[in-house]
């Protein structure tokens, strides 16, 4: 089923959505010549940790135009480290978690031995 | 790693040292704050533990220019610095196989994705489902589902914006061992928020 392209989704942000012919060749034309989804997922998870090569970044611009679902995978990784880096801010609503009186107990105990030395 | 800055922290003003009010008043925010770093409950009350008692000791550099808690936040944060250092030593198998797959399913066999189950809209905005408490919980449940080591390096990066060739060092990870970490970690978050919070309309529809 090479070349076959499944129906673009309702809202797709592709610049390239509802083709005519000549624009379909010319996906089919990018597709076959940039890295697939399956890569470019793991190009933008890398994209998130250090900056990429020129080339890299070319073939990325070119798999955006033909790509239903890039801007918004990438997208979602910046605020997947949105959440992750505002956990600190939420806290009580992340864990509702205490130390147990004796946990508490054995901190004093150990603070006023330590004190004591 | 940097100590939190938080502004506008009331200052004490009087620096007296009573470090069993610590306990009463600290203790629990400290925990909670290195759980969500070492998620051992054991490990963490020594962390709290051992900061109190670092406190004590250079209790002569605090100021009273930061809050109180500040202060003692920044001594947890070089704890469980150490302790990664620590325990740094090796990466597991169930770590590294960890989504080893890469979610294939979702994408057809020449790598493009499967129309069928390519990521939905995130919806509503995440700066909206920041402020629901259940958001929150949802998101522990998710980190909770990842390996130990994936979900260090996850919070690592993500959360303390720790640079990659520090998280190598001090984890003792290889660079390329990191990346496909990150990448597997991100891919199963990801997923896991748009299951089990972004509910998926086309189901509801259906």
């Amino acid at each position: 089923m090479s070349g076959d392209y499944n129906p673009a989704p309702e809202g797709n942000p592709s610049v390239l959505t509802r083709r005519n012919r000549f624009q379909t060749a010319l996906v089919k034309f990018i597709g076959e010549r940039t890295p697939k989804c399956r890569q470019v997922v793991r190009i933008l998870s890398q994209s998130m940790d250090s900056k990429l090569s020129l080339t890299v970044r070319i073939k990325l611009r070119l798999h955006y135009l033909i790509c239903a679902w890039y801007q918004r995978y990438e997208k979602q990784l910046h605020e997947l480290r949105k959440f992750a880096s505002s956990v600190p801010d939420h806290l009580n609503d992340f864990s509702a978690d205490t130390l147990s009186p004796t946990a508490k107990k054995r901190m004093r105990e150990a603070l006023r031995k330590d004190r004591r030395e | 790693m940097q100590s939190p800055k938080i502004e506008g922290a009331t200052p004490v003003v009087t620096a007296t040292i009573d470090p069993e009010r610590w306990v009463e008043e600290h203790s629990d925010c400290l925990y909670r704050c290195a759980l969500l770093r070492v998620r051992r409950p054991e490990i963490a009350e020594d962390l709290v533990q051992e900061t109190f008692l670092a406190a004590v000791r250079t209790s002569g550099s605090f100021r009273g220019k930061s809050s109180e808690r500040t202060w003692l936040c920044g001594i947890l944060k070089n704890k469980i610095c150490d302790h990664f250092r620590k325990i740094g030593r090796e990466t597991s198998f169930t770590d590294l196989e960890f989504l080893n797959d890469e979610l294939s399913h979702k994408f057809v066999p020449q790598g493009f994705w499967n129309h069928e189950h390519g990521p939905l809209e995130w919806k509503p905005e995440a700066e909206v489902v920041m402020h629901r408490a259940e958001f929150w919980e949802t998101l522990r449940n998710c980190l909770s589902k990842l390996p130990e080591r994936v979900a260090d390096v996850f919070m690592l990066r993500e959360m303390e914006e720790m640079e990659t060739e520090q998280i190598c060092r001090d984890l003792n990870i290889s660079p390329s061992n990191l990346w496909v970490m990150l990448h597997r970690a991100r891919m199963a978050l990801r997923e896991c928020l748009e299951m089990n919070w972004f509910k998926d309309p086309r189901q509801e529809g259906g």
